[in-house]
């Protein structure tokens, strides 16, 4: 992890409306529940508002004509709004509940499925991480907008527009005098708002520094302990927890300082009401203006400071909302590069030759060519050994006899026809693959097995295992094939894993088997296992491996030397050692590490096979 | 008490330590040490805000009783000054609550200031060994979500808490001196609102501890399917995956589902108890009125005054949860508190003279875990400027050994001396000013180059110097190579170097720093020949002027050495120089004779292809 896993945009400058709407649309599969939590929110902002209004009718109905039985019609329907009050916020936080974890969910599986039909080009240029952070919490950021924010600003304006309409029911010139204080209210709360999320972004930022900074010190803490460097480490940390502590105590300062101002704003309104209503007071009669109808605008004023506080809250969020909603919408949008063509024929069986055909290939347009006109025919049942150093070409070639990315120029092509004719599912069908690091998922062994064919039975996957060399080892295991593998279960070597991805392989059957051999160290029993597995597996399929063993080498049909994607060096070991040449140097040299090894003279680190360059 | 943003002086060198106490709101007040009169006047603050907003209230049982209804002949004059009077209370109440939420502001983020610096220093000194076990995850959990869960107790949820409390008791006692009668009745509600609030977001967090539970399984699942990709795709997988993703995220789904409902029936539920207990206080506060046991004014007030009361009770079991999430944190950060530091130089006195460099071990015995020693009853001398080979093969010992010279561990039996001084009785800080260490997997910051080489010197360093020392790793060229050169930014950011640019690099920073002793853990061992005899070159003349130790397990690189020590499981097993090892039945000859053997075995290899 480096510092900049923890930077990330979290704010955009403006407000996109095309992205609003889009993230609206998310909610035309779920009409009905929109509506009713509409509905249900803007009934709970009129009856709040008509609460208030019968709290002047008690004053100025039943107690001053002194009408007891006035009292007990309107305390009965006050009892009675009070419930259908309960009732309608049940239906909107159940709503509202349910469209947020609808919408979370929707979007999560989309992007999931989506994900499922990217090609690998999308994987290249784009970080594991990122795409977690769309599908974990943009998708959350982006219900919550649908759901609570959808909600905050419905009730905003639902309840701004029934306390006007209470309140001009009430008294229209009194409410004509209050009117002004909406704007000025919102004027303040927006400068308000634009402070507080600068200050606010500010601190963030500082904050993934400070996150950055304590990740640099535990990962490092050896090396600024072996040269002493705690001091200036802490003296450079402390610039930055001081510039965050002012830019976060700002941020609370103007947050303290914005509601007593909107408190100041609304209690002249108050004020103003006292005053001009008093009097209306006075002259009843020819004003109508009652005691209750004074309580209830005094009531409605402090009722619009509600939405106006939430104001930069609400903000924020829609904006973070937008944000994220982009980023997600992108991965969604992004289009699959290889998928089929529209006529793609189903290929049966490999029967003849695969043949690359004067393929040039480089992973970015612009970018150097990895592979230059490439020529290679693979027979039926050949075994390819791939060597060179990192970089040559050799995970290229693999990549691309997979389809999992397709030729820049020139053509691939299986049983004489170019590959990209068939349906990538059925060449894929045809694939067994094994991978340096092996890739296991979280559950049993024997599903990590069954992987490689979901219909196989219990003896089907044993028996692979057995072909592979797997079986012993998994039967040492206290549960067996029943063992959990993966993050929280047993902890296996690099060897056990790709014994377990053999016999995975082994059981797809495949027409085509592709090994990236493993460069860290294996001991020696596992080591020998393996080689029998990848015996067992290759015997008789075409098979391609990017080789780092001697072992594997020398019992390859056919070694390829690779150096800047171009073939410099082809044919049997014998006749590579017998040229003297790039391949005899490799081998010597690697002839000594790996006796050295097998003596225990040296072991293998992952660094160390860089240089190896095989 | 400055209001505007400042950093406080006193927020340097607050030392946690003394707040860890059994009792873990004793420790938070602890942690307020220096800042509790502001936070005390930050919850007062809000209690007078309280006061004037309930003052307030009162104003309108006058304005109704003794001049609306009254109608007194100064009328206007009356009115006017009762909407001053309203203007008042409201900048008065306006003010105390901006104190006390600037207060609050600014205390809970000094304590998140000193848990930081605390931390931060309090990590990068404790031991190897705890840094052996402790995960990286783990630590960058405390310092951040943990140490924010204690800003927020302090910043949210102890204050809100305050507030809750203060507004109750305020308007009730308010309340109380009006129509105690009324005011009994009307709260007959609120300890059963306050129970089922505790209640319920008990429940609640149960509720959403499963639901993000879930959440984490929902991500640990999309995370395999990521770094699994090339397998899913070569297995033709993807509807396998789809349906297994499905299968999770549709449980998380129910789970969310499930949560929010908890929600969607305490709010209505409370919310029909309030209404009803409005209903019923309203009715009989207006029937009170029509009998004139009550005024309008008063009942007037009551309405306004009844919803302070029983609302900030609704959101008592809530804050009550947090408050508990909040102390389960700092117990959190407090089990990294608790553990010992290194002690680097404090309280000891640094020797006054140069070192020279002489080292002796005297039967020395190390275990990292009790009772499984990794190094047994170790003895060698070395005169000052001596060159030192370690021979051995993994795990037999070598690296740990060097551990100890610089103390990065502490031996268990047996003494240690450097220039015939026992080695505790040197400050670590400067033992490892003194002497230098290459490890063989080196790490490098995410910064430029330039600065990983300057990294461990705490001055002013000269472009000069900087080349100087990179030329003597033999890196210098490499990195003039880089479009950037020294400001190259290594690692994930920037270049990613190879294992021997990395132990180069490394080797530069060590050399930069110019130590009496250097320890090379098999430094070269990630470097070609060609590099191997140029870095050695290069060493040769500052190897004349220090103690060196080489960790090798190549013959090659061990030969020119003035002491050869061949260590195996633990033990020493065999000393002297090249010639004499030789000359001995024993590990080195072995060694030796074996790689001359897969030179042979090369040699038939190739003459039978």
């Amino acid at each position: 992890m480096s510092n900049h896993d923890f930077e990330e945009e979290e704010f955009h400058k403006s407000m996109n409306a095309s992205t609003l709407w889009r993230i609206l649309a998310m909610l035309r599969r779920y009409k009905r529940l929109t509506a009713a939590f509409l509905i249900a929110i803007a009934l709970v902002a009129f009856i709040e508002a008509f609460l208030t209004r019968l709290g002047a009718a008690i004053i100025d109905e039943a107690i001053i004509p002194r009408d007891g039985q006035r009292l007990l019609e309107i305390m009965a329907l006050y009892a009675f709004m009070s419930v259908l009050l309960a009732v309608m916020v049940f239906v909107f936080i159940a709503a509202a509940g349910r469209l947020g974890q609808q919408v979370t969910y929707d979007l999560r599986r989309i992007m999931f499925n989506h994900l499922q039909t990217l090609s690998l080009k999308y994987y290249n240029k784009t970080a594991v991480g990122w795409i977690m952070s769309r599908v974990n919490s943009d998708s959350e950021r982006i219900a919550d907008l649908v759901s609570w924010g959808l909600l905050d600003v419905t009730w905003a304006v639902m309840n701004m527009i029934t306390a006007f309409l209470f309140m001009f029911s009430i008294n229209w010139q009194l409410t004509l005098v209050v009117m002004p204080f909406v704007p000025i209210l919102l004027f303040v709360a927006n400068w308000f708002k634009n402070k507080i999320l600068y200050e606010y972004r500010e601190s963030r930022r500082f904050n993934s520094q400070i996150t950055g900074g304590y990740n640099e010190m535990i990962t490092g803490v050896r090396v600024i302990k072996a040269i002493n460097r705690e001091d200036a480490s802490l003296a450079e940390f402390g610039t930055l927890t001081r510039k965050m502590y002012t830019a976060s105590y700002r941020a609370a300062w103007f947050s303290a300082l914005f509601l007593p101002s909107i408190y100041m704003i609304s209690s002249l309104a108050v004020a103003i009401i006292m005053l001009v209503g008093g009097s209306a007071v006075q002259d009843a009669a020819t004003t109508g203006m009652t005691i209750g109808g004074l309580n209830a605008f005094i009531g409605y004023i402090t009722f619009m400071m509600w939405p106006v506080q939430e104001l930069a809250r609400v903000y924020a969020n829609m904006q973070h909302a937008i944000a994220s909603a982009e980023r997600a919408f992108s991965l969604i949008d992004a289009q699959a590069d290889i998928v089929d063509q529209p006529d793609a024929l189903e290929l049966d069986e490999i029967r003849g030759e695969i043949v690359f055909e004067n393929v040039t290939f480089r992973y970015d347009p612009d970018g150097q060519d990895i592979l230059r006109d490439f020529n290679l025919t693979i027979r039926v049942g050949e075994t390819i050994a791939l060597v060179g150093h990192t970089g040559s070409g050799k995970s290229t070639i693999v990549n691309l006899l997979c389809r999992f990315f397709e030729p820049t120029e020139g053509r691939i092509l299986i049983n004489g026809r170019d590959y990209r004719q068939y349906t990538l599912h059925s060449l894929h069908s045809k694939l067994g693959i094994v991978l340096q690091t092996p890739h296991l998922f979280r559950g049993t062994i024997r599903e990590n097995i069954r992987y490689g064919r979901l219909a196989a039975t219990d003896e089907q996957v044993e028996r692979a295992a057995q072909l592979a060399g797997a079986y012993d080892f998994i039967m040492s295991l206290d549960k067996g094939f029943e063992e959990q593998v993966g993050e929280s279960g047993v902890l296996l070597s690099t060897g056990q894993k790709q014994l377990i991805s053999l016999a995975r392989a082994i059981l797809a059957e495949p027409e085509l088997f592709v090994m990236d051999e493993a460069t860290s160290s294996v001991d020696t029993l596992t080591e020998g296992l393996i080689q029998r597995g990848m015996e067992a597996i290759m015997h008789g399929r075409t098979s391609i491996v990017i080789a780092h063993r001697l072992s594997t080498i020398k019992s390859a049909n056919r070694i390829i030397c690779l150096d800047h994607g171009q073939i410099i060096e082809m044919g049997s070991h014998r006749e590579l050692i017998l040229k003297r040449g790039y391949y005899y140097n490799l081998y010597t040299k690697q002839f000594r590490r790996e006796r050295a090894i097998a003596y225990g003279l040296e072991t293998t680190t992952e660094s160390e096979t860089e240089t190896l360059g095989v | 008490m400055p209001l505007y943003p400042d950093v406080a002086s006193t927020t340097t060198n607050f030392d946690v330590r003394q707040t860890i106490h059994p009792n873990r709101l004793r420790s938070m007040w602890l942690l307020l040490v220096g800042y509790r009169p502001r936070y005390v006047a930050a919850v007062a603050a809000l209690g007078l805000a309280g006061v004037m907003n309930t003052l307030s209230l009162l104003l309108l049982a006058y304005l109704v009783d003794d001049v609306l209804v009254a109608q007194p002949e100064n009328f206007l004059t009356l009115l006017a000054l009762i909407a001053a009077v309203y203007v008042g209370l409201s900048i008065v109440r306006g003010l105390f609550a901006f104190v006390s939420g600037a207060l609050a502001g600014q205390v809970s983020e000094a304590v998140a200031l000193r848990l930081k610096d605390f931390l931060f220093d309090h990590i990068q000194r404790l031991t190897f060994s705890y840094h052996d076990k402790m995960p990286t995850g783990e630590l960058i959990q405390r310092v951040t979500s943990d140490i924010d869960a204690v800003r927020r107790f302090f910043a949210e949820q102890a204050i809100g808490l305050g507030r809750i409390v203060l507004l109750f008791l305020i308007n009730f006692s308010a309340l109380m001196l009006l129509d105690w009668r009324l005011t009994l009745f009307s709260v007959a509600v609120v300890p059963v609102i306050g129970v089922m609030s505790l209640f319920f977001f008990r429940r609640v967090e149960r509720a959403y501890d499963a639901f993000q539970e879930q959440d984490g399984v929902v991500s640990a699942t999309l995370q395999e399917n990521l770094s699994g990709v090339r397998v899913v795709k070569a297995f033709a997988r993807q509807d396998f995956e789809v349906n297994r993703f499905e299968k999770e995220n549709h449980k998380k789904f129910d789970l969310g589902k499930a949560f929010m409902m908890l929600h969607a029936v305490y709010w209505p539920v409370t919310d029909t108890l309030t209404g009803l207990q409005m209903a019923a206080g309203f009715a009989v506060g207006a029937l009170m009125v029509i009998n004139d046991q009550l005024t309008l004014g008063v009942f007037v007030t009551y309405m306004a005054m009844l919803g302070w009361i029983i609302n900030p009770i609704r959101e008592l079991g809530r804050l009550i949860v947090q408050i508990s999430t909040g102390l389960v944190s700092f117990d959190r950060i407090a089990s990294v508190v608790r553990n010992e530091r290194e002690l680097l130089g404090e309280g000891e006195p640094a020797p006054v003279s140069d070192l020279k460099g002489s080292v002796r071990f005297e039967h020395v015995t190390f275990a990292y875990e009790d009772g499984k020693p990794v190094l047994h009853d170790i003895s060698f001398d070395v005169p000052a400027g001596q060159t030192v080979a370690l021979l051995g093969s993994t795990g037999s010992g070598k690296t740990t050994l060097m551990a100890l010279l610089t103390r990065f561990y502490d031996y268990t039996e047996g003494s240690i001396q450097l220039d015939g001084v026992d080695l505790r009785e040197y400050p670590r800080h400067f033992l490892r000013a003194n002497i230098g260490v290459v490890q063989q997997e080196p790490f490098l910051f995410s910064r430029s180059i330039r600065e990983n080489i300057t990294y461990g010197v705490q001055r002013a360093v000269s472009d000069e110097e900087v080349y100087a020392a990179a030329r003597a790793a033999a890196v210098h060229d490499v990195i003039m190579e880089f479009p950037d050169g020294y400001n190259t930014i290594v690692g994930e950011k920037g270049v990613t170097l190879s294992g021997g640019q990395k132990q180069r690099v490394a080797l530069a920073r060590t050399l930069l720093k110019n130590p009496r002793i250097l320890i090379l853990d098999d430094a070269t061992s990630s470097v070609d020949t060609h590099t191997e005899s140029e870095i050695r070159e290069a060493l040769e003349t500052m190897m004349t002027q220090r103690t060196t130790f080489i960790i090798a397990h190549r013959i090659q690189s061990v030969m020119i050495a003035d002491q050869i020590l061949v260590m195996d499981k633990g033990r020493i097993v065999q000393r002297g120089t090249h010639e004499q090892l030789m000359r001995e039945d024993g590990i080195y000859r072995q060694t030796y004779e074996m790689q001359a053997q897969i030179e042979a075995e090369l040699e038939s290899e190739l003459a039978n292809v």
